[in-house]
C-alpha cells in the first residue's frame, strides 16, 4: 500500500477545478525529441529516404556539383554573361510584377469569394483551380487563342513582354487566393463586429483588423507565387517567342545550356534558381512557425 | 490486487509529471484518481494502459508484470476525454473492433468465420444493450450525441472483456446535466459489471459520488488515498482538505464552513467573537460571513465563512450586523487537528 | 462583419470577375472555338494520327506509374511525419515541399546529370545493366513524379494532423497491431484526403512538360507525351492538330477538377461538425 503521509506544506489555497486538458497535452502532444521510431516506421523512413534520395536529394545535389565543378571564376562569368544576365533581369522583374498584381487581385478575389454573394459565385471558385490542372504548354496555347496573332480583340501580345506576363498572371494567379480564402472564412467576425461597436468604420475594419489577420497568408501566397513565376517554363514556350535580350526567361536559358550540350553552364543558372527555392521554402517553413506561435 | 504501480516517475522534458509513484488498486472496485490540471493523473493512467512508458518503475496488472507489454497485449480497456470514436464505422463495428481483431483469422464463409461472426454480432448486441444503444446499432457515430458516444465507446472498450477498464476524464467533454445522468450510470454499469476501474477526473463531486476510493493526486505525487468519506473527514493535509470541499480560516486553524457552530451569546470558552457583514441565501442554504472583532496587538484576522441551513439561521435570527460568537463544532476535531499539523 | 457599401461590393465584384474572364474563362473557351472551328473533323483527325495516339499512351503510362509511386510514398512519408519523431524531421518536412518551387527545367537537368548513360553519376552504371533511365521512360517517370512529390503529402498530412492519435491508440489498447492500425483506421480515415492529393498528383503529372522535354529527348512517335505533341505540332503549323490535342488535354483537367469538387465538401464534412 502506499504511503498516505506527505510532508506539510505551506498551506495552499484551494485550486479550482478547471478542465484538465493540459494534463492530457502532456501525455499526448508533447513529446520528448528523441526518436520515436519502432521497427515497421524505421524501415518505411529508411525506405522513403532512399527514394527521395535517388529521386530528388541526390539529382539536386549532381546541379550544386556541377555549377560548383568549374571553380568561383566559372561560374559568375556564365551568371553574368550579357544574354543570362538580361534572363535573370526578366525574369525576377515580371515574377515580381506578377506578384504584386496577385497580391491585391488574389485578396480581391478571395474577398469577393468568401464575403460576396452572387450568382455563379461557386464557377468562379472552379475557376481559379484551372491554371493548376492545365498543362501548362496547353496553358500557353489557351492564352494565344485570345492574345496571340489570332486575337478577336485585336490584341497581338506573342512575343512580347507582355506576353510573359501574362503566361506568368495566368499560372500563379490561384496562389494568393488560395492562400488568403481559408483564413478569411475563418477569421471571427465577432472581432470586426467589436471594432464596429467601438466606432470603427468598415475602411479602419479592414486595414487593422482584417488585412493584418490576412498578411501572413498574403505573403505565403506571394512567395509561391514568386518561386513558381521564377521557376516558370512550359506556358511560355508557345507564346513569348524566347527571343535573347526580349522575351528569354532563365529556364528557357537553361534549356538553352542543355541542347547546346552546356550542362556545366546549364547548371550554374540552374544551382541560382535553386538557391532563391531554397531561400523561398525556408521563409516560408519560419513564417509558419511564427504563425503558428501566435496561435 | 488487480494493479501495482511501484516506483514510476515520467518526465516530460523539464517537467516531472510523476514523481516515484506507488500505488496497489484492488480488484472490482471503482477507483477516481483526482486532481488539479497537469497533475500526473492522466499520465499515471495513461502508463497503467501502456499508451506512455515510465521513465522509471513496473507496472503490474493482475500479477504479471506489464511494464513493457505494449498496450495491444495488456488486455486494458480504454475510454478516452474526447470518445476516439471511429468515424468511418458505424456503432456496431465499433464495438465489435476489438472482438474481429482478436478472432482467429479464417477463410470467409467457412464455418469457423461463421461461427465467429455469430458470436461476434451476439457479443455486440449484448453490450448495445448494456448501454442501451441497441436502436442505433447501424448509425454512425456522428449521428450519436456526446454521452452516446462515450457510451458507446464505453461498450467498444467492455467488449473484450479487459482486466481492467481505465477511463480518461470520461465526461470532461460533456455538458453538466448528461455529465451528472452518465455518473449515475456508471456506477449502476459497475454494479453490474464489476470490472475493475479507474477513472481520472478533475471534479471532487464527480469523485466524491461514484468512486469506492479516491487517489489524490498533485504535482507527480500522491497526497492521500481513502474512501470518499475518510477523505472528506480526515484529509491528511491542507492540499487534500482545499480540494475536496471549501475551506475557512478560525481562530488560526482551516475546517469546512458547515463545521462551525454559531452562538448569538458568549457561551463556549474560546469562542471568537465577530459581526456578520452579510448574508446570503443560496437555495436552501444559507452563507453567513463573520468579521471576527480585531484583536489589538495581533493581525486581523481574516473573514470567516459559515454555511448553515435556512431554518437553523432563522431560529438564531442572523442579519446583518448582528454580533456573534464562533467555534469549531466537535465533531470537526479531526480535520482540524490535520489541518494543524 | 464588414459590410462593404454597394458600389464598393460591385467594383471588387467586376474587378475579380474580370480579371478572372480575360485571363482564364475567355482563353479558354477560345480554344474550344477553335478546336470545333472544323466541326468534329479536326479530332476526327487527331485521333487517327498515330503520334497523337503514341503521345496519349505514353503520357498515361508515365501518369500513372508516377501517381502510384507518389501514392505509396506519400502516404508513407505524410505518417512519418505526422506520427512519429526523428531526427532530421523538420528538414524532411521542408525538403518535400521543394519540388514545387524547382523549375521543371532544373528537374529535368538534375535527373539528367545523374543518370545519363555516358556522363551521369550512375547512369554508365545502370546502362550496363540494361536500364536506360534518360531517354526512355524510366527517366520521364521520374521526372513527373518529381514534380508531382509534394501533392499527396501537402493533402494526407494536415488530415492526418487534425484527426489526432486518439483513434490509433483507441485501436491499440483494444488489441490491434501497427498492420492492423494502419489498414483498418488510419487509411480508412485519410481516405479522402488521398483520393483528392492522388487526383491532384494525376492533373500534374499528365500536364508535365519541361522536364519530360528534358529527359525525354523529345522523339516524336516514341517518347513524345502528349504535352510534347502539342507543342511540336503547333511549331510544325500544324496549329488545329495542337488545339485539337490541347482540347483533349483540358478535358482531362477539367474531369480532374470536377472530382476535385465532389471529393471536397466530403473531405470537410468532420471539421464542420466538429466546430
Amino acid at each position: 500500500m502506499a504511503d498516505t503521509a506527505t510532508p506539510v506544506r505551506a498551506p495552499s489555497v484551494a485550486r479550482p477545478p478547471t478542465p484538465d486538458t493540459s494534463a492530457r497535452g502532456f501525455g499526448g502532444r508533447v513529446r520528448s525529441r528523441v526518436s520515436t521510431l519502432t521497427l515497421g516506421s524505421g524501415l518505411g523512413l529508411g525506405a522513403a529516404m532512399i527514394w527521395f534520395s535517388l529521386l530528388v536529394l541526390l539529382p539536386l545535389a549532381a546541379v550544386v556539383a556541377t555549377a560548383a565543378a568549374g571553380g568561383w571564376k566559372a561560374y559568375l562569368s556564365v551568371l553574368t554573361d550579357s544574354q543570362t544576365l538580361a534572363a535573370i533581369t526578366l525574369t525576377v522583374g515580371q515574377a515580381g510584377l506578377v506578384t504584386l498584381v496577385n497580391v491585391v487581385m488574389g485578396t480581391v478575389i478571395a474577398w469577393v469569394l468568401v464575403r460576396d454573394r452572387f450568382w455563379g459565385r461557386a464557377v468562379l471558385n472552379v475557376i481559379i483551380d484551372v491554371p493548376f490542372a492545365l498543362p501548362t504548354v496547353v496553358a500557353g496555347l489557351v492564352l494565344l487563342t485570345l492574345y496571340g496573332p489570332t486575337s478577336p480583340m485585336g490584341l497581338d501580345f506573342a512575343f512580347t513582354r507582355m506576353a510573359v506576363w501574362l503566361a506568368l498572371a495566368f499560372v500563379t494567379l490561384p496562389f494568393v487566393v488560395r492562400a488568403v480564402q481559408p483564413v478569411l472564412e475563418e477569421l471571427d467576425t465577432d472581432v470586426e463586429e467589436a471594432a464596429a461597436s467601438l466606432g470603427a468604420s468598415p475602411a479602419t475594419i479592414i486595414g487593422r483588423i482584417i488585412l493584418p489577420a490576412l498578411a501572413p497568408a498574403i505573403t505565403t501566397g506571394a512567395a509561391l507565387s514568386f518561386a513558381r513565376a521564377i521557376s516558370e517554363y512550359g506556358s511560355l514556350v508557345l507564346l513569348s517567342g524566347n527571343r535573347p535580350f526580349q522575351t528569354e526567361v532563365v529556364s528557357v536559358r537553361v534549356l538553352a545550356f542543355i541542347e547546346n550540350g552546356n550542362n556545366a553552364g546549364a547548371a550554374t543558372v540552374a544551382s541560382a534558381m535553386l538557391a532563391v527555392a531554397l531561400v523561398v521554402i525556408i521563409a516560408l517553413d519560419l513564417l509558419q512557425r511564427m504563425v503558428a506561435r501566435r496561435g | 490486487m488487480s494493479i501495482e504501480v511501484s516506483g514510476v516517475t515520467k518526465r516530460f522534458g523539464e517537467f516531472v509529471a510523476l514523481d516515484d509513484v506507488n500505488l496497489s488498486i484492488p480488484t472490482g472496485e471503482l477507483t477516481a484518481l483526482l486532481g488539479p490540471s497537469g497533475g500526473g493523473k492522466s499520465t499515471l493512467l495513461r502508463i497503467i494502459a501502456g499508451l506512455e512508458s515510465a521513465d522509471r518503475g513496473t507496472i503490474m496488472i493482475e500479477g504479471a508484470d506489464a511494464t513493457r507489454v505494449p498496450a495491444r497485449h495488456r488486455n486494458v480497456g480504454f475510454v478516452f476525454q474526447h470518445y476516439a470514436v471511429f468515424k468511418h464505422m458505424t456503432v456496431a463495428r465499433n464495438v465489435a473492433f476489438g472482438l474481429q481483431i482478436r478472432a482467429k483469422p479464417a477463410v470467409p464463409f467457412s464455418t469457423t468465420w461463421r461461427e465467429d461472426r455469430a458470436r461476434i454480432n451476439h457479443r455486440v448486441e449484448e453490450l448495445l444493450d448494456l448501454v442501451h444503444l441497441s436502436q442505433f446499432a447501424q448509425r454512425l457515430p456522428s449521428q450519436l450525441s456526446g454521452g452516446q458516444r462515450q457510451r458507446m465507446a464505453l461498450a467498444r472498450a467492455l467488449a473484450v472483456e479487459p482486466k481492467v477498464l481505465l477511463l480518461d476524464e470520461p465526461f470532461g467533454a460533456l455538458d453538466a446535466k448528461v455529465r451528472k445522468e452518465l455518473r449515475d450510470w456508471l456506477r449502476r454499469l459497475h454494479d453490474e459489471v464489476h470490472v475493475t476501474t479507474v477513472f481520472v477526473t478533475h471534479d471532487q463531486e464527480e469523485a466524491l459520488e461514484v468512486a469506492d476510493r479516491i487517489v489524490v493526486i498533485n504535482d507527480g505525487r500522491i497526497e492521500q488515498i481513502g474512501s470518499p468519506d475518510q477523505l472528506y473527514d480526515e484529509p491528511a493535509n491542507d492540499f487534500v482538505m482545499g480540494f475536496l470541499g471549501e475551506v475557512t480560516e478560525l481562530g488560526g486553524v482551516r475546517l469546512r464552513p458547515h463545521d462551525i457552530d454559531v452562538a448569538v451569546s458568549p457561551g463556549v470558552h474560546g469562542s471568537v467573537p465577530g459581526v456578520i457583514s452579510r448574508v446570503l441565501r443560496v437555495g436552501f442554504e444559507v452563507r453567513v460571513t463573520v468579521v471576527p472583532d480585531p484583536v489589538i496587538g495581533a493581525a486581523p484576522a481574516p473573514e470567516v465563512n459559515v454555511v448553515m441551513s435556512r431554518a437553523h439561521q432563522r431560529s438564531l435570527g442572523l442579519a446583518e450586523g448582528a454580533k456573534v460568537w464562533l467555534s469549531p463544532a466537535p465533531e470537526a476535531a479531526r480535520a482540524r487537528l490535520a489541518a494543524v499539523r | 462583419m464588414v459590410r462593404t457599401s454597394a458600389p464598393v461590393r460591385w467594383l471588387l465584384r467586376v474587378l475579380a470577375i474580370g480579371y478572372l474572364l480575360f485571363l482564364v474563362a475567355l482563353p479558354l473557351m477560345m480554344l474550344f472555338g477553335d478546336t470545333f472551328a472544323d466541326g468534329l473533323s479536326t479530332l476526327g483527325s487527331i485521333l487517327s494520327d498515330p503520334d497523337v495516339i503514341s503521345g496519349f499512351r505514353l503520357t498515361i503510362i508515365v501518369a500513372l506509374w508516377a501517381v502510384v509511386i507518389n501514392l505509396f510514398f506519400g502516404v508513407t512519408i505524410s505518417i512519418l511525419l505526422v506520427r512519429y519523431e526523428f531526427p532530421g524531421k523538420r528538414a524532411l518536412s521542408a525538403l518535400v515541399d521543394l519540388p514545387l518551387s524547382v523549375s521543371p527545367v532544373v528537374v529535368g537537368l538534375a535527373l539528367v546529370l545523374v543518370y545519363n548513360g555516358r556522363t551521369g553519376w550512375f547512369g554508365p552504371f545502370l546502362e550496363d545493366h540494361g536500364l536506360q533511365v534518360i531517354f526512355n521512360s524510366p527517366g520521364m517517370i521520374m521526372a513527373t513524379t518529381f514534380v508531382a512529390l509534394p501533392l499527396v503529402i501537402r493533402e494526407v498530412v494536415p488530415t492526418l494532423t487534425e484527426i489526432g492519435e486518439d483513434q490509433e491508440q483507441a485501436a491499440r489498447s483494444l488489441g490491434a497491431g501497427p498492420l492492423q492500425t494502419l489498414w483498418r483506421i488510419t487509411l480508412p480515415s485519410i481516405k479522402w484526403a488521398v483520393v483528392y492529393g492522388v487526383v491532384l498528383s494525376l492533373a500534374r503529372s499528365v500536364g508535365e512538360f519541361g522536364a519530360v522535354k528534358v529527359v525525354s529527348g523529345n522523339v516524336t512517335g516514341s517518347t513524345q507525351t502528349a504535352t510534347l505533341v502539342v507543342e511540336s505540332k503547333y511549331e510544325g503549323f500544324a496549329q488545329p492538330e495542337a488545339y485539337g490535342v490541347a482540347f483533349l488535354l483540358v478535358m482531362v483537367s477539367i474531369a480532374c477538377l470536377i472530382v476535385v469538387a465532389v471529393v471536397r465538401p466530403r473531405e470537410n464534412e468532420p471539421r464542420r461538425n466538429k466546430r
